[in-house]
C-alpha cells in the first residue's frame, strides 16, 4: 500500500542500526515520562472497565446493574457494585513530518532518515506492556493516519508506513502549503480522548499557527518534541553564488555566498527562528529535544529525554 | 550623424532577440539549483536587497551590441574644420554717410559691435584683417592672427568723405592675394560693408570680375534705410544705401548678400559670417569610437557576469 505523492528521497541512508541495549534504556525514560509510577503526577482516565478493583459502593439508579458485586450484596443486604481501575493501556502517538524539506541532509543522514529512526524506536517501545502505537503523517499532500492499534502488528504497520519516504518537491513554483503541523496536532487532539503520549518528530518550518493546537495537546498529554537539523540549515558555507530552492514552494533564490554578511545574516536569522522555536515549545509546556543529522541520534535522543 | 552603410543597422534586431533569450532563459527551470529547507529564510534576507544589479550583465551586453552593430553601420558625424592658411578682411565704409543714426546706436558704431563679434568667433588660427575706406582706401592691417591690431584699426574709424568702393575693394584684394596667385590651398574671402553709392573711383562691379579671378568671394553687405540722413549744410542730407550695386557684386564674386537695416541683424550676420569664414565641413569617420564603446562594454559585461557566475554548472 503506498500513499500517492510520497515516495523515498533520494540519498536514503535509513536510520542506522537500533542497539537493544539502547533502546532498552530508553524504555525506562520514556516510560517514565509518560506514565510516571506515583499517582498524582498524570490525569486521571477515570473509573471504568479492568481488572484491578478500586472501590465497592451502594448501587445507585443509573448504574451498570452488570457492575453488581454479588459478594458484597450479600454481605450487607444492600446491592452493592464495584468498579474498577480502567486498563492503563498507554497510547503513543507518533506525529512526524513528512514534508519535502525532510529529504535534505549533508552530513550522515537525511533529517528524514532521522525522524524514521526516531518513529521506529517509539514505535517499538511504544507496544511493550500493552500499550497502543498510533501514527499521523503530516507535510504530504495525502496525511497517513494509522489508527491506535496494539502488538506486533502495529509496529509493522508503522514501520512500513515509515519506510514510503516524504513528500516530493514541489515541481513548480506554487503557494506553500502551511498550516499542516496545526491541523495535524488538531486532529490528534480529537483523536486521542484520553490521557497518552504523543511524540512529535519535525523540523519545524513551518511557519504558520501552530504553537496553539500544541498548548491544547499538551494539556490532556505528555508531549515530546523532536527537532531535527542540519548544520548546513544553521551556517551557509561560501561556495559562491547559488541558486537554492525551496523543497516546499518551489520558490528559486539566488545569493552570493562569498558575501561574509549574507552569511552572518543568515546564522543569525536561522538562530533567532530556533531560539524562537525553543521558547515557543517552552511555553507549551512540553520536551524539546534537538537532534542532528550528524552524529549518534538515538545517543542524543536518549540524553535529550532524561 | 549619418550612417554609409544603413544596411547593417537591421542588425540592431538583434536586441530583442537577445532580451527574449536572456527572458526565456530566466523563465526556464533551472538545474544548477540546490535543494535547500532553509531557502525561506535567505528569501527573507534577499527581498530586502535591490535587484538591479542582476540587470547590468545582460543591460551592458545590449549596449556592446548596440555599439558595434552602429559601428558596422560607419557612422560619420559633421565637424567643422578651420582651413589653416585662409585670410579674410573685412572692409568697412567709413564715408561721412555711416555717421547716419537710422540704425541704432549709428551705423558706424553697429559695424564696430559686428565686426568684433565677428573677431570673437572666427577660428583662432584664421588670418584677419580689416581696411575703412572713404573716397579712397584709408587705414589697411595686412591679414594676420593678432586680433588686437584688428580690433584698434575698427575702433579708430571715423566716418568723413565720400565712398570709393571699388578701390578700396581692389586694395583689399590685394591684401589677401599679395602675389595675385588663384592658391587653392589658401582660401581668401572678403566682407564688405557699405552704406551707400560709390561716388568715386572704380566701379565695385568691374573689380568683383577680379576677385572672382583669384577666388576671392566677396560677402557683401548694404547698411543703413532708404530714410538714413545725416545733417547737412541747414537741411538733412540723404543718404541711401545702394543694394543692387552689393548684389552685383556678391553675385559676380561668388560670394553672399546681405541687406541689413538694424543693428542686431548686423551682429547676427557677421557671427555668421564669422563661423562660415575659415572653416569648412568635413564628414569624419566614427566607427571606431563606436566600436571602442562596444569592446569596452562587453569587457564590463564579460567581467561582471563572470563575478556573477553561479558556483555549479
Amino acid at each position: 500500500m503506498t500513499t500517492p505523492g510520497v515516495a523515498p528521497p533520494a540519498g536514503r541512508q535509513g536510520p542506522g542500526p537500533l542497539p537493544r541495549a539502547l533502546l532498552q534504556a530508553l524504555d525506562l525514560r520514556l516510560a517514565r515520562r509518560s506514565a510516571s509510577p506515583l499517582p498524582g503526577e498524570h490525569h486521571s482516565p477515570g473509573v471504568g472497565q479492568g481488572t484491578e478493583l478500586t472501590q465497592l459502593r451502594p448501587y445507585e439508579v443509573g448504574d451498570d446493574v452488570r457492575q453488581l458485586d454479588a459478594a458484597a450484596t450479600a454481605r450487607t443486604g444492600e446491592p452493592h457494585v464495584r468498579l474498577h481501575v480502567p486498563e492503563r493501556a498507554l497510547t503513543t502517538w507518533v506525529v512526524i513530518d513528512v514534508s519535502p524539506s525532510m529529504a535534505f541532509g549533508t552530513v550522515d543522514r537525511l533529517k528524514a532518515d532521522v525522524a524514521h529512526g526516531v518513529g521506529l524506536a517509539v514505535a517499538q517501545l511504544a507496544v511493550r506492556r500493552g500499550g497502543r502505537l498510533a501514527m499521523l503523517s503530516f507535510g504530504a499532500e495525502n496525511p497517513r493516519l494509522l489508527p491506535p492499534s496494539g502488538g506486533r502488528g502495529a509496529v509493522a504497520r508503522v514501520r512500513r508506513a515509515l519506510e514510503e519516504g516524504v513528500a516530493v518537491d514541489a515541481d513548480e513554483p506554487r503557494a506553500p502549503d502551511r498550516g499542516a503541523l496545526g491541523k495535524a496536532l488538531s486532529r490528534v487532539g480529537k483523536m486521542a480522548k484520553a490521557s497518552g503520549l504523543v511524540v512529535l518528530i519535525s523540523d519545524f518550518r513551518d511557519e504558520d499557527e501552530w504553537q496553539r493546537p500544541l498548548r491544547r495537546l499538551s494539556l490532556l498529554h505528555s508531549v515530546v518534541t523532536v527537532e531535527i537539523s542540519d548544520p548546513r540549515e544553521r551556517e551557509l558555507p561560501a561556495v559562491g553564488r547559488l541558486a537554492v530552492v525551496d523543497p516546499e514552494t518551489g520558490r528559486v533564490v539566488e545569493v552570493d555566498t562569498n558575501r561574509p554578511k549574507l552569511r552572518w545574516k543568515f546564522a543569525a536569522a536561522e538562530a533567532d527562528r530556533r531560539a524562537q522555536l525553543a521558547e515557543d515549545l517552552r511555553r507549551a509546556g512540553v520536551q524539546h529535544i534537538e537532534l542532528s543529522t550528524e552524529g549518534e541520534w538515538l545517543r542524543d535522543l536518549g540524553r535529550g529525554l532524561r | 550623424m549619418t550612417f554609409t552603410s544603413p544596411v547593417a543597422l537591421l542588425g540592431l534586431l538583434l536586441i530583442p532577440l537577445l532580451v527574449a533569450a536572456l527572458w526565456w532563459r530566466e523563465k526556464r527551470p533551472r538545474r544548477d539549483v540546490v535543494r535547500f529547507p532553509a531557502a525561506s529564510t535567505l528569501q527573507a534576507l534577499v527581498a530586502s536587497e535591490p535587484r538591479w544589479p542582476r540587470y547590468v550583465p545582460p543591460a551592458l551586453l545590449a549596449l556592446a551590441l548596440l555599439a558595434l552593430t552602429l559601428s558596422f553601420a560607419k557612422p560619420e558625424r559633421t565637424v567643422t574644420v578651420a582651413d589653416r592658411q585662409a585670410s579674410v578682411m573685412l572692409v568697412t565704409d567709413a564715408s561721412g554717410s555711416m555717421a547716419a543714426t537710422d540704425v541704432e546706436p549709428s551705423r558706424l558704431e553697429a559695424v564696430r559691435a559686428a565686426a568684433k563679434d565677428f573677431l570673437d568667433k572666427v577660428p583662432g588660427d584664421l588670418r584677419v584683417g580689416a581696411m575703412s575706406f572713404a573716397q579712397e582706401p584709408l587705414a589697411t592691417t595686412r591679414p594676420t592672427t593678432d586680433r588686437d591690431t584688428v580690433r584698434e584699426l575698427i575702433d579708430d574709424t571715423i566716418a568723413n568723405g565720400g565712398t570709393g568702393t571699388g578701390d578700396a575693394l581692389d586694395v583689399a584684394i590685394k591684401a589677401v592675394r599679395p602675389k595675385g596667385e588663384k592658391d587653392k590651398d589658401k582660401p581668401a574671402a572678403i566682407v564688405l560693408l557699405s552704406d551707400g553709392r560709390t561716388t568715386s573711383g572704380r566701379n565695385p562691379a568691374i573689380v568683383a570680375q577680379r576677385a572672382k579671378e583669384l577666388r576671392v568671394p566677396v560677402y557683401t553687405v548694404s547698411l543703413g534705410t532708404p530714410e538714413g540722413t545725416v545733417p547737412g549744410n541747414g537741411a538733412p542730407f540723404p543718404v541711401p544705401p545702394d543694394p543692387e550695386t552689393m548684389k552685383r557684386v556678391a553675385q559676380v564674386s561668388g560670394g553672399k548678400f546681405y541687406n541689413v537695416t538694424d543693428s542686431s541683424r548686423l551682429s547676427d550676420i557677421y557671427t555668421r559670417l564669422g563661423r562660415q569664414i575659415g572653416s569648412h565641413e568635413e564628414q569624419r569617420d566614427m566607427s571606431v569610437v563606436f566600436a571602442a564603446a562596444g569592446l569596452l562594454a562587453l569587457l564590463a559585461a564579460l567581467a561582471l557576469s563572470s563575478r556573477r557566475a553561479p558556483a555549479l554548472p
